[in-house]
């Protein structure tokens, strides 16, 4: 009988139950990790509860750190961001299948085992999707001189978005809001970042935009417009690379799509 | 033609930006930097793209021009000085704020400075230090620049520039000296080749001092690139692969840019003007090559020759090299060096690494390849997995392109007929094979 760890949709919750699972000594084929949102019911399975606490989440990530390496955890750390159902069974799946192999640190290259290979391909569309984010995100300048920016992702970035900003604009107050996920990261000037979620905030106060943010926000659109060679004009390949679903929040593509 | 005074920022920023769109590199990779937390901006090695333009290329960087005015007459050039064209010059001040102000709102990754030459190279230079030092040293900011030394200028004032830069370039313009004498009567080859050996050479001593030194003070961090127009000029493929690969070689260049010709002015020394606009086939071709040399451990003189000197439209370089050496093929993935795994066909050079890695652990299979990222459509017909090929295909020229070309299907005709087909007059394997060969002279 297969024992399935059912857990909410977070890096703690999914840490969580890996540790039940850890400790209660299971293999690959006896056990499964859902999220508690998309769960399917099997028949011939035991459902448990995973009690999720930040010290089952802090033991997981310093097993991996500490076996499999730091790059695998940012591997694993990714796809836990991703928004695939299947994500806390490859996470799973993959550290138990890294048991079995010589050098654990090297099990991101064992790309011909399934559940290596999804958290592979998680890994590389949370990447890719954070990396696209870290360009086609704008912010826009409050009339209080807080830059503010939403944004739609698929998978839950903003924690990959949030360093990168903070190192880029150190002396700025700055926010990121996550519209899918509801989620908010905050950065106060010369201060640490800070992720904010299940929080009840009222958005008007972003329709309120500085007297400068109107001239710069024409600047750009009208230099986005300029740049482009008219007798090289290609939809098609502006579209490959700039897919509809970055287009809504970008200031410039406003009146283009 | 002056400067007029009342012209507003909107109107200069869209001057300039239009003088500027002809410049081909909008890229901001090659360095990494952590902001240092006096002011603002980083820099990622792989660079990062803002937004895409409508002609679907990155908008990575603001790349103005600091002023459109210009002494030369080049023929190919928009902004030459016998055009009637609305002139404009930004002052550093402006381009330090516009800079920041975009950067801030995280339009872009940092500033492309180029300039058409106002007075004198020198004194153009000297307006483009300005505004680069009041931006790093004023402003603190740590994005990308890329800035273009002007040929002609003095070397010290290239030298300090370079100090402030992330990049630089100094455009060949025309692949050879004998075109850039027609087309560009005011510029010398020579003149082009000083400034870049220069920058070559101090990078080289920049490597030692910070050797020597680790805080020493970087000197054009990301290297330098060029960047030259493609049909205006008649230089085949192969001159112009040449040309690159020895630029490659001599002048230690990053990147070698093509910019496909496209026709802003009437002059009887270009080529006559048509309705087929500028030759981006030819350029896509000559990007690929220039990968396949600078990724792929390709030589030119294997992709091309003085008898067949312009690429295939059909295919591109590396299926058409392969397609001419069958004798090499098919490669085993098992057991086939990763020099020659860069040779297959549908095989990118990250797969490559992955294919390498994972064959280590465990014999790869077909499915496997198709989950690292491998083109199957492409490479079966190149490759075996533990000594068998994916389908039974032949290893013959013709076969192989009739069935490259049908780019739809993904599995040759005889498998998914199960061996039939049905007789056409036209089915003569040589019908239309002049069309793949000599292809390159269509362009």
């Amino acid at each position: 009988m297969k024992t399935v760890y059912v857990c909410s949709d977070t890096i703690t919750g999914i840490y969580s139950a890996i540790y039940d699972a850890w400790k209660d000594r299971q293999s690959e084929e006896t056990c499964k990790v859902a999220l508690k949102h998309a769960l399917e019911q099997e028949l011939f399975c035991e459902y448990r509860q995973v009690e999720e606490t930040e010290h089952k989440a802090q033991a997981v990530e310093n097993l991996i750190k500490k076996h499999l390496g730091r790059r695998v955890y940012w591997e694993l750390y990714h796809a836990a961001l991703s928004h695939d159902a299947q994500k806390g069974d490859a996470i799973l799946g993959t550290m138990l299948a890294a048991r079995r192999i010589p050098d654990s640190t090297k099990i991101m290259e064992h790309l011909s085992h399934p559940k290596v290979e999804k958290v592979f391909e998680l890994s590389r569309s949370v990447g890719g999707e954070a990396h696209s984010y870290k360009g086609f995100l704008r912010f826009k300048e409050l009339a209080n001189g807080v830059l503010y920016s939403e944004i739609t992702p698929k998978n839950q970035v903003l924690t990959c978005l949030a360093p990168h900003f903070a190192d880029r604009l150190p002396l700025e107050n700055w926010m990121i809001y996550d519209k899918t996920h509801q989620m908010f990261v905050v950065h106060e000037k010369e201060k640490k970042w800070v992720l904010v979620w299940d929080e009840q905030i009222d958005r008007s106060f972003a329709s309120c935009v500085s007297d400068k943010e109107k001239e710069y926000a024409k600047l750009w659109k009208s230099f986005a417009k300029t740049i482009a060679i008219e007798s090289r004009t290609n939809p098609k390949c502006q579209l490959n690379h700039l897919p509809y679903r970055y287009r809504g929040d970008m200031l410039e593509m406003e009146n283009v799509i | 033609m002056r400067i007029q005074e009342s012209m507003s920022m909107y109107e200069k920023l869209n001057i300039l930006t239009d003088a500027a769109k002809y410049d081909v590199a909008c890229t901001s990779s090659g360095t990494s930097r952590k902001g240092d937390g006096t002011g603002m901006g980083s820099c990622e090695q792989t660079g990062i793209c803002h937004s895409f333009s409508a002609d679907g290329r990155c908008i990575s960087l603001l790349k103005i021009l600091f002023t459109n005015e210009c002494i030369y007459d080049c023929k190919y050039c928009i902004n030459r000085r016998s055009n009637d064209v609305i002139r404009a010059s930004f002052t550093p001040d402006e381009i330090c704020t516009l800079t920041m102000e975009f950067y801030r709102r995280n339009y872009i990754e940092g500033l492309f400075l180029s300039s058409g030459i106002l007075k004198s190279p020198d004194y153009t230079m000297e307006l483009i230090y300005a505004a680069l030092f009041k931006l790093r040293r004023e402003c603190n900011f740590q994005g990308y620049i890329h800035v273009k030394a002007i040929p002609g200028a003095n070397p010290e004032l290239i030298q300090r520039v370079g100090f402030l830069a992330d990049r630089m370039s100094v455009n060949l313009e025309l692949p050879t000296a004998e075109s850039l004498r027609l087309l560009a009567p005011h510029k010398t080859r020579k003149n082009i080749l000083t400034p870049m050996r220069l920058v070559q050479n101090r990078m080289e001593e920049n490597k030692q001092e910070l050797a020597l030194y680790r805080g020493a003070p970087r000197f054009v961090p990301a290297g330098q690139s060029t960047q030259m127009i493609i049909g205006a000029t008649p230089e085949t493929d192969y001159q112009i692969i040449q040309v690159a690969e020895s630029l490659y070689q001599k002048f230690e260049l990053k990147r070698v840019f093509y910019s496909a010709f496209v026709h802003v002015n009437e002059d009887k020394a270009l080529p006559a003007r048509t309705d087929e606009g500028p030759p981006l086939l030819r350029e896509h071709r000559l990007y690929q090559a220039d990968w396949l040399l600078r990724y792929y451990h390709f030589q030119a003189s294997e992709l091309l020759s003085e008898e067949n000197p312009n690429f295939n439209v059909m295919f591109d370089p590396k299926c058409n090299w392969a397609l001419k050496h069958l004798e090499q093929f098919p490669v085993e993935i098992n057991r086939a060096d990763y020099k020659m795994l860069l040779r297959v066909p549908g095989l990118g050079y990250k797969s490559a690494v992955r294919i390498v890695k994972a064959r280590r652990l465990g014999v790869l299979s077909f499915s496997d390849l198709k989950k690292m990222g491998v083109v199957l459509k492409r490479a079966m017909y190149f490759i075996t997995c533990s000594g068998r090929m994916m389908y039974p295909t032949k290893l013959e020229e013709d076969y192989i392109t009739r069935n490259l070309l049908n780019v739809k299907e993904r599995i040759p005709e005889e498998v998914r007929n199960m061996g039939y087909r049905q007789l056409s007059l036209f089915d003569d394997v040589r019908f239309g094979r002049g069309l793949y060969e000599k292809g390159g002279s269509a362009v």
